[in-house]
This record gives C-alpha cells, sequence and structure tokens, in this order.
C-alpha cells in the first residue's frame, strides 16, 4: 500500500461501448435519456456542436436536474450565438431566482449576441423582465451600456426598473449620466428613494 | 516647451469603488492597509493603458468586451508563487477530515485517487505526498494514487527533475527535509526520486472538456489559485470538467482568496475546523 501509480495497464477511464454515437444527433438523443449523468455529459459535450443551441434550450426549459441545467447553461454560454440568447430569453421569465440568475450569468458572458435583443428586452410589458434586464446590463461588459442605462433614466416608467438603474450607475455612473439623473429626480419627485439613491450617484460622480 | 503632466490620484472614492468591484469579480477583498499596493498597481495599470485619470481606466475596463485588462490587473495584484507546504491548512483538513470522510466509502486496500492541478514545478503534489506519508495514519492501509497536471510542459519538466531552491523549500520541517531531500548545493536541493517516481504528472488544459474527460473516480482535487487567472467562461468550465472527474462526495480544495459558491451550483459548502471546500453531493443528495 502506500503511494502508488496508475499502471500503463489500468487507464483512468476506459470507454466500454457507446449507446448513442458522438455526433450532434446521437448527443441530441443522449440528452433525452433517463440517467441525468449521461444527459449531463450530453449537454456538455453539445458545445462543440453551434447548430444545437436550440436542442439544448428546449432541454433547459424541462430539466430538473441541477447538475445537468447547469452543464446546459455553461455550454449555452460556451457556444455565445443568437440561437444560445433565444434558449436563454425564456428563463429570464422563470419564477426560480436560481436559474433566472444563471440566465443572466451566461448573458452576460456573450455580450456580442445579447446587444441586438438588449432594446426589445428593455421595451417587455412584463416590469420583471425590464427589471432583470437592467440586472443584466449590470454585468454586461459592452460599451453601449451607458447609453441603454440613460435609455432607462430617460424613458422608463416603472419605478423599480428606474431604481435599478440608478443601483448600476451607483458604480458605473459617468459626468454624462449626471444631467438624467437630475431628470429622472424631478420626474420621479413624489418617490423618495429615487431622490435619494439619485442624489448618492451624482454625489459619487461628481465627488473630487 | 513640454505641458506638466498631471500625476495620477487615486482618492477615495476612486478605492471603495474599485475595491467593490475587483472583489465582485474576483473574490479579493483588499483591506485599507492594502491601500499603498493597491493604489500602486492601479497607477501603474492606468499609466500603461494610456488612461486620462482612473474614472477613465474604471470605465474601460468595466466595459472592455474582452476582459483582457482585467486579467492585466488580476496578475498585477495577485502573487503568484509556489513553495512547499504553501497555505498547509489545507493539507491538515486532507488527512484530518477529507480523506476520513473518503475512506468511509472504501474497502481497506482499495485505491484514493488526489489530482493536483495545476502542478506547477511540483511543489504542490510532492507535499501532499510528503503529508501523506508523514501525517495520515491509514497510508499503508490504502493504495493513494497522486496525479498532477498543468497546461504547460516546461513547468511539467522542471517538476520531474524535482531540483528546488532554498526559498522553496523554507517551509519544510528540517526532519522531512533531510529525509526527502538531497543538498546539491546552497540553493539546490533534489526530492528524492521515489516522490518523483510515485506523482503521474500529465500536460492538461482544464478548460479543455477533450483533455479532462479521462480523469475519473477522483477523490480529491487541489485546485488553488488557478481559477482566479481564469475569464468566467474558462471558470464554469473547469468547475464542471472537476465535478465530472470527482466521485460522489469527492472535494475540491481552491485557494484561499477563490470561491466555488460563486462559479458553479454544483457543489455543497463543507466547513472543517482546518478548511473550508467543496463537495460533490453524493448521489442520492442531488437537487
Amino acid at each position: 500500500m502506500g503511494l502508488r501509480k496508475t499502471s500503463e495497464t489500468e487507464p483512468l477511464h476506459q470507454v466500454i461501448g457507446r449507446e448513442f454515437p458522438r455526433d450532434a444527433h446521437g448527443l441530441s438523443a443522449q440528452l433525452r435519456s433517463p440517467d441525468a449523468e449521461l444527459r449531463r455529459w450530453a449537454a456538455r459535450d453539445l458545445a462543440d456542436h453551434p447548430e444545437c443551441a436550440r436542442v439544448l434550450g428546449v432541454q433547459l426549459q424541462q430539466e430538473s436536474d441541477t447538475s445537468v441545467r447547469e452543464a446546459l447553461f455553461t455550454s449555452l454560454g460556451t457556444i455565445a450565438t443568437q440561437d444560445s440568447v433565444t434558449a436563454l430569453l425564456p428563463m429570464l421569465r422563470q419564477e426560480d431566482a436560481q436559474l433566472r440568475n444563471r440566465a443572466i450569468e451566461a448573458l452576460a458572458s456573450m455580450p456580442r449576441a445579447v446587444a441586438p435583443r438588449i432594446e426589445a428586452l428593455l421595451h417587455d410589458t412584463d416590469v420583471d423582465v425590464r427589471i432583470f434586464t437592467v440586472n443584466l446590463l449590470g454585468e454586461l461588459r459592452h460599451e453601449q451600456v451607458p447609453q441603454w442605462l440613460m435609455q432607462v433614466l430617460a424613458h422608463e416608467k416603472n419605478v423599480n426598473v428606474v431604481a435599478s438603474a440608478i443601483d448600476v450607475l451607483a458604480e458605473t455612473g459617468q459626468p454624462e449620466h449626471v444631467a438624467a439623473l437630475r431628470a429622472v429626480r424631478q420626474r420621479f419627485s413624489h418617490d423618495p428613494f429615487v431622490g435619494f439613491a439619485a442624489d448618492m450617484v451624482i454625489a459619487r460622480i461628481e465627488a473630487p | 516647451m513640454k505641458a506638466a503632466v498631471t500625476p495620477i490620484v487615486i482618492t477615495d472614492a476612486d478605492f471603495l469603488k474599485f475595491r467593490e468591484f475587483f472583489y465582485r469579480k474576483t473574490g479579493i477583498h483588499f483591506e485599507e492597509n492594502k491601500r499603498y499596493f493597491v493604489d500602486k498597481r492601479l497607477i501603474d495599470r492606468i499609466e500603461a493603458t494610456g488612461a486620462e485619470n482612473f474614472r477613465a481606466y474604471f470605465i474601460a475596463l468595466r466595459f472592455e468586451s474582452d476582459g483582457a485588462e482585467l486579467q492585466q490587473l488580476v496578475n498585477t495584484m495577485t502573487v503568484n508563487e509556489t513553495y512547499f507546504f504553501r497555505e498547509v491548512y489545507q493539507f491538515d483538513c486532507l488527512v484530518k477530515d477529507m480523506l476520513a470522510e473518503v475512506v468511509r466509502h472504501k474497502r481497506r486496500g482499495e485505491r484514493i485517487r488526489i489530482w493536483s492541478i495545476p502542478s506547477s514545478t511540483g511543489e504542490e503534489p510532492y507535499s501532499i505526498a510528503i503529508y501523506l506519508l508523514e501525517r495520515w495514519p491509514l497510508i499503508n492501509d490504502y493504495e493513494v494514487e497522486i496525479m498532477s497536471s498543468d497546461i504547460d510542459t516546461t513547468v511539467l519538466s522542471a517538476a520531474q527533475r524535482g531540483v528546488y531552491s532554498a526559498r522553496s523549500i523554507g517551509q519544510l520541517p528540517k526532519p522531512y527535509l533531510d529525509k526527502y531531500f538531497r543538498r546539491l548545493s546552497d540553493n539546490e536541493f533534489a526530492i528524492s526520486r521515489d516522490l518523483v517516481a510515485a506523482v503521474d504528472f500529465s500536460r492538461v488544459n482544464l478548460s479543455d472538456a477533450n483533455d479532462t474527460r479521462k480523469f475519473r473516480n477522483i477523490d480529491v482535487i487541489f485546485c488553488r489559485n488557478l481559477l482566479i487567472y481564469f475569464d468566467d467562461l474558462s471558470r464554469r468550465l473547469a468547475a464542471e470538467a472537476m465535478y465530472d472527474a470527482l466521485s460522489p462526495g469527492g472535494f475540491v480544495c481552491l485557494g484561499h482568496s477563490e470561491s466555488m459558491s460563486r462559479i458553479s451550483a454544483l457543489y455543497t459548502v463543507r466547513r472543517f475546523p482546518d478548511a473550508m471546500v467543496y463537495q460533490k453531493p453524493m448521489q442520492g443528495d442531488r437537487p
């Protein structure tokens, strides 16, 4: 006993036989296996098949096993195409906060793919989706984020969406946001929280 | 005449804003007493990137799409050094608590697999080997296999050569030094060939599934101070790879400033007296 090295004749992991071929078709079929471990491996390996982003999205909507869901999110983040975004957006309407947050993280990791969808998301009829979109902007590395936040300050009617945008600006606010912050403070003069938050952000931006 | 250059200053508000952002992205928190260290490195990066001031630099850092400057900053703000018995509290946790749980599910004589990644120049896998031989009372009751991987073949060669500086072995208790090393000169110590032969070294990119899929049934993974250098997606890929490499109930040890909870929901946090580690749930415990 004691310290032993892996023997040459005993590989770390030997594949005996496969039920499903490792191509897009076989992996998509494996994604419907009753065995969660097999589904998880299929979800991981489908990251090499961008054409299967929609299949991953469909599975994400119905998957109940956390380990498979994590692999689905990671693979969609790896693929990072418009189809990935389409697959992830329905998650923003989920009741489960963990699913929503994972979707926001995955979307934030693909700024180029998600950028063309931001305008529509900021005009979504569901207030919660607009709030989650502002949360996404807080994580998104894209040069248009300051403009999108300005747009929320200028046009958004719901106070909670506006408050979320002010919260993001607490970190990212720049001098060009000050006028918009003053205007939104005026527009929501009946809401003490907006006044307080806007004043705090303005003070931060104007700090020497 | 040359225009006077305004010196770059990091204000208290700048420091707080940066500290909050850097913590969110990396899990590293700077206390006030690190202010000089942080300011100096921040100013270096502001100058290196040609930004006009902190505000311009921070906005560029915050919204850059490829994360390259954040990575530069992480490299600048972290000290990448390796030596024998570094962060030794996790090795204490290994021999006192983690292995006690691992052997609960194994028969006497069965194999235990430990994976140390990145191997760097070998200090960590050899420290684990020494710790097990010297401080784990059950070492003769089980077969322990230590595997160690790195993406860099140069450091893998150095690990297999096994020659270390006085600084590298500085934390080793003298009896261990005498037992496992041979002094080559005042500043060179060669590790025992038996220890070199006991560790399986291999080249692996942790965020490449094709490299990692053969690693299975591992009981403990040491992956310390590596994920901090990865971008968000690579970090998630690494967390996924380690999950699939582990046996149910297996453990992952990260560096002291790293947190798996910020990367992936796959693991359960385990708090032992010596260290906090992450565990792959047993089958049936998985949500």
